[in-house]
This record gives structure tokens, C-alpha cells and sequence, in this order.
């Protein structure tokens, strides 16, 4: 296939990120520096040593990416994508201001790309046959949506949460249960030794429509925890973690029943959690639909997923103006 | 030799273009706190005004702070990304250098006290005097974080007469009105200008002063990132 390659750069949140995609799409280099070491201890992102650490990481990040793709021409790319917002400010200016200036450096198109959308790509770059529509269940530390993906660049907006996101109350319930940062990886871990029905932990909003609410949920478990402080950690964490992972099945059950959609899509960091993957595919098989469950490297957040929606924003649209600013909140385009 | 010099460290935001015998051109947007959206059309600009392509420039000039923490990470990220793009070198200067130049520039004969407003009621400054080093500064006192209620004593500590410049010395003019060597500076010299800062740099690159590699180019803070106050900011914006 023709066209150009595409540098992808993403500095939302607290991985620092670079990756050359090739036409297909097919991923050449994939670069990924976390720094949740840096984090840990304050239990949470702190957002100005985030920003600091992406200052620092990205340039040999962006070099590594770049050599290890055998990208050597000049330019070595002809685009530049970068993660425009949604996420913490001080860290998007980061990757915007380099990725603006290699572009200029290299005298080739500049691509804002929604964060979000970026997530939604990433399935794609593992299952590059994909029929639409999916609904996609987006559930990170700062997002939980479901959406219907009419096809690409066309989504609708079903339902999200009203308060706390879903990898937010896995680290917040971590943080309480003592299990440390970050808390999706750690409550996974102690729940398998868990029994999941000790405990019965609301559902929230279960019933009806497509909102999530998860803010009650740890007030529930540190409750719970008081009431019985002899409690086996391992079927807190369990009961916590088959509260949070039944809304979210159920809501995109309900999704794909209301859109006739061919099938359910994880996206995000919590879609790494091994009952929500299990759960998932469980449904979609029961009705004979595809699962689409893309690999631990693409529910975290990546590069690669940011360089395939600006090459199909390059595709279908046009390059980005140099005066474009960061945006710590922007939305998705939704149609309607 | 070609230099481009990128400044955002304060409110002002620009770029200048300068060959280093009078000719170039020099951009600049104050006052809209839009950093990362003026910054590239602004090195856009001064290199289409001075008719000069990216690929002539030769050296990079950056200021590294002290001054705004937003400001600094769009300037650095933007120096470094050129440099990486060009594969040339850098040339770090901070803020309270460019300030410093310019007042000695324009012809005071003293010494000069750079004063940058650092926001949250503190001040960056550094005091010093025409001298032989490279770009003509000489350091009488290194950057440092101080109150403006400090400015007074920090500014001319022995007495000699001093000219204090900068945003920071324009805001805390008070702190500053009682102490008789001081003169403050009127807003012409209140922000780093990209030209001086450009031929700052260019002084010094010409002097021999090494240029460094991009993993040694890092912002002037001044001030550690205050983990627990941003992270209950944190908890209310969230992250991707
Ligand atoms: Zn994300």
C-alpha cells in the first residue's frame, strides 16, 4: 500500500509515547515510557512532575521510535500525529510543542488527534479486518463510555459516567485496601484468590440506560470493611471488582442490543482487566457476535493508536493548523 | 551564522531570527497567555519576514526560565523538537540573562537586578553588571526563588546603584519605590526579548561556549513541583 508514514507522539497522561505507523495500517515502532514509578508513591498522577518527565523522556523516546522503525530518509516521516486533549495540561503541551516543531523541522503535515478517538483506533491496529458497527466500551482512569461506531469517524455517544471513572475506583479502592498504584493491575491480581459473592456491592444505575456511576461503590466497600475489619482482602477486592465489571458488561449488552451492532470492542486502560476481558467474551459469544478485546499493549495508552487516527484524519481530512492548542477537555465529535 | 531564538518563559511569546550583524526579524505576542498556540506561527513568521528557511538556521536559542511553568515547557518542547528535527545544537539562556542584557544594553552604566513574577507571590531573580564574559554579563548573584517583601534588600545589597527590570520588578514596584539606589525599569524591559535572547546566544556560541546535547536541555524551575497541592487538582481534572 501507498502513502506516507506517521509519526504518532502521546503525552496525555503519564506514559510518554512515540510510534511510526506504516500504510495498512501496521505498526513499525512502538515506544512506550511509563512513568508510573515516578507516580507511585503519591498514589496518583501528579500533574507537574508529569509534565516535567515527558520534557525529559520524549526526544529519545521520539529517536528510538524513529530507529528502531528504520525510519532514516529525509523526512524520516511525512506526518506528524499528536495526542491534542483530552488529558492533563502541562503534559499535552509537551507533545504538541515537539510534535508542531518536528513537523516544521521536517516540512510535512501536523495532526491534532483526539485522545479518545485514539483509544478507538486501537482496535484496529490488532484486528485490522473489523466489521462495523461496534459499540465500543472506552474505560480508563479518566473516561468510561459507551459508543456506537457507525464506522470510523462516525461515532454516537450512548452513555458515560456521571462521576468517578472506572479506573478511578480501582485506584481509589486500591489506595483504601492498601494494594498501592496503580490500582487496576493490583486488584486484578488479589481478587483471583477472591471470592467474588462474598460481599454484595451496589450497582449503580444497572437497570435502565447507558450512564455509569461509580462514586458510591467505595464508599460502599470502606463501609463494608468497617463493619467487618476481619474481612479477607482478596474477596473485597473480588466483590469490588464483579460490581464494577457487571455494570460495564451489562451496559454494553444493552448497547449492543439497542444498536444492532456486530459486536463489543474493549478500549482503554481498564480494558486490560482479565473479568472484564473474560466477562465480555463470554457475552459476545452467548449471542454469537464478534469480541474484539485488543492486547494489553493497546488498552494502555500508546502511540500507535494516536499515529493510526491522524493517518486516517490525513486520509480523510486535512492536516491541523500550527496555532492549534492543547484541549484537557476535549470531546469526541459525536454525530447527532 | 543563522540563529533562531525562542522565547516564551514570561508572558511574551515570540521568535527572532537574527544573522548576528543587524539583520533578521523578531515576533511577538503579549499578554494572551496562548503560548503554545503563538509560538509556531510566530517562528513561522520571523523566518518568512527575515526570508530565511528553517533549514539555514544554525543555532538554536532557547530561554530556560526561571518565569512561567506552562510558558517553558511549550519553548523547551519546541527547541528540542526543532533541534531533533534539524540535528543542530542548542544554546540555553535564561530569562534573567536575556532581561539583563537588554537594561545593559540600553546604556545603564550599573548594575541591574532581573526580576521575573514566578505567580503565587514569589519572585525569580539575579542580579548583574557589564563584564567580559561572553554576551558581556557579569553574575553578581546566580537565579533564585525570593517574596517580594525580600526584593528591596536582594536588589542592591551593597548599596550600589541598581537598575531592577522585568515583570517581576513592575509588579512589586512598591517593594522597590523606598530603596534609593533602585530605579525601576518602565515596561520596555519587562519581558525577555527573542531578540536579545538570540544574540545573547550567538555572543556566546561565537565565544567558544559549547552548545549541549538535548538530554542537558532542561527548563530553569526554581521552584519543586508541588506533588501534594497538584494532586488534589488532579483528582478533580482526571487523565485519559
Ligand atoms: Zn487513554
Amino acid at each position: 500500500m501507498s502513502g506516507p508514514l506517521v509519526l504518532g507522539i502521546e503525552t496525555s497522561c503519564d506514559e510518554t509515547a512515540a510510534a511510526v505507523l506504516a500504510p495498512g495500517p501496521r505498526v513499525l515502532a512502538s515506544v512506550v515510557s511509563s512513568q508510573v514509578d515516578l507516580h507511585a508513591r503519591f498514589g496518583g498522577v501528579v500533574p507537574e512532575l508529569a509534565g516535567r518527565a515527558h520534557l525529559e523522556l520524549l526526544a529519545p523516546v521520539v529517536a528510538e521510535a524513529l530507529e528502531r522503525a528504520g525510519a532514516v530518509g529525509h523526512p524520516p516521516v511525512g506526518a506528524v500525529a499528536v495526542t491534542s486533549g483530552p488529558g492533563l495540561m502541562g503534559s499535552l503541551l509537551v507533545g504538541l510543542s515537539h510534535a508542531k516543531a518536528l513537523a516544521m523541522a521536517w516540512g510535512v503535515p501536523f495532526i491534532g488527534v483526539n485522545h479518545l478517538e485514539g483509544h478507538l483506533f486501537a482496535s484496529l491496529l490488532d484486528h485490522p479486518d473489523l466489521e462495523w458497527p461496534l459499540v465500543v466500551l472506552l474505560v480508563s482512569g479518566g473516561h468510561t463510555m459507551v459508543v456506537a461506531v457507525e464506522g470510523l469517524g462516525r461515532y454516537r455517544l450512548l452513555g458515560q459516567t456521571i462521576d468517578d471513572a472506572a479506573g478511578e475506583a480501582f485506584d481509589k479502592v486500591a489506595r483504601f485496601l492498601g494494594l498501592g498504584y496503580p490500582g487496576g493491575p493490583a486488584i486484578d491480581r488479589v481478587a483471583r484468590d477472591g471470592d467474588p459473592t462474598a460481599f454484595a456491592f451496589p450497582r449503580a444505575l444497572a437497570d435502565h440506560g447507558f450512564d455509569f456511576s461509580f462514586s458510591g461503590l467505595k464508599t460502599a466497600v470502606v463501609r463494608a470493611v468497617e463493619r467487618a475489619p476481619e474481612a479477607n482482602t482478596a474477596d473485597v477486592a473480588a466483590s469490588f471488582q464483579e460490581a464494577v465489571v457487571d455494570v460495564l458488561v451489562t451496559k454494553a449488552v444493552r448497547a449492543l442490543e439497542a444498536s444492532g451492532a456486530r459486536g463489543i470492542c474493549l478500549a482503554g486502560g481498564v480494558a486490560a482487566n482479565s473479568q472484564l476481558r473474560a466477562r465480555v467474551e463470554q457475552a459476545c459469544a452467548e449471542r454469537g457476535v464478534a469480541a474484539l478485546v485488543p492486547s494489553l499493549a493497546m488498552c494502555t495508552d500508546n502511540a500507535a493508536m494516536i499515529a493510526a487516527a491522524g493517518q486516517w484524519r490525513l486520509e480523510h481530512g486535512a492536516p491541523s493548523p500550527l496555532d492549534l492548542g492543547a484541549d484537557p477537555n476535549l470531546e469526541l465529535a459525536f454525530a447527532r | 551564522m543563522i540563529v533562531l531564538g525562542i522565547e516564551s518563559a514570561t508572558e511574551l511569546v515570540g521568535a527572532a531570527v537574527s544573522d548576528g550583524e543587524g539583520g533578521g526579524a523578531e515576533v511577538t505576542v503579549a499578554g494572551r497567555r496562548r503560548h503554545a498556540e503563538c509560538l509556531a506561527p510566530a517562528i513561522e513568521q520571523a523566518l518568512a519576514l527575515s526570508g530565511r528557511q528553517l533549514r539555514e538556521v544554525e543555532v538554536l536559542a532557547v530561554d530556560l526560565g526561571p518565569g512561567l511553568f506552562t510558558g517553558l515547557r511549550v519553548g523547551v518542547a519546541t527547541a528540542k523538537g526543532l533541534a531533533q528535527g534539524l540535528g543542530i545544537e542548542v544554546v540555553g539562556v535564561t530569562s534573567l540573562e536575556v532581561l539583563a542584557a537588554a537594561a545593559l544594553d540600553a546604556g545603564w552604566p550599573g548594575e541591574v537586578a532581573a526580576v521575573v513574577d514566578g505567580r503565587r507571590g514569589e519572585v525569580f531573580v539575579a542580579r548583574y553588571r557589564r563584564g567580559p564574559g561572553p554576551g558581556g554579563l557579569a553574575e553578581l548573584s546566580p537565579p533564585a526563588r525570593a517574596r517580594p517583601e525580600d526584593l528591596a534588600e536582594l536588589a542592591a545589597p551593597d548599596g550600589q546603584a541598581t537598575l531592577a527590570c522585568g515583570d517581576g520588578a513592575l509588579r512589586y514596584r512598591e517593594a522597590l519605590a523606598g530603596v534609593a539606589p533602585v530605579v525601576v525599569a518602565g515596561p520596555t524591559l519587562a519581558a525577555p526579548s527573542p531578540s536579545v535572547l538570540a544574540d545573547l546566544a550567538l555572543a556566546r556560541r561565537s565565544a567558544g561556549c559549547p552548545a549541549v546535547g538535548l538530554e542537558a536541555v532542561v527548563p530553569v524551575y526554581l521552584r519543586d513541583a508541588d506533588a501534594r497541592i497538584n494532586w488534589t487538582q488532579r483528582e478533580a481534572t482526571g487523565g485519559g
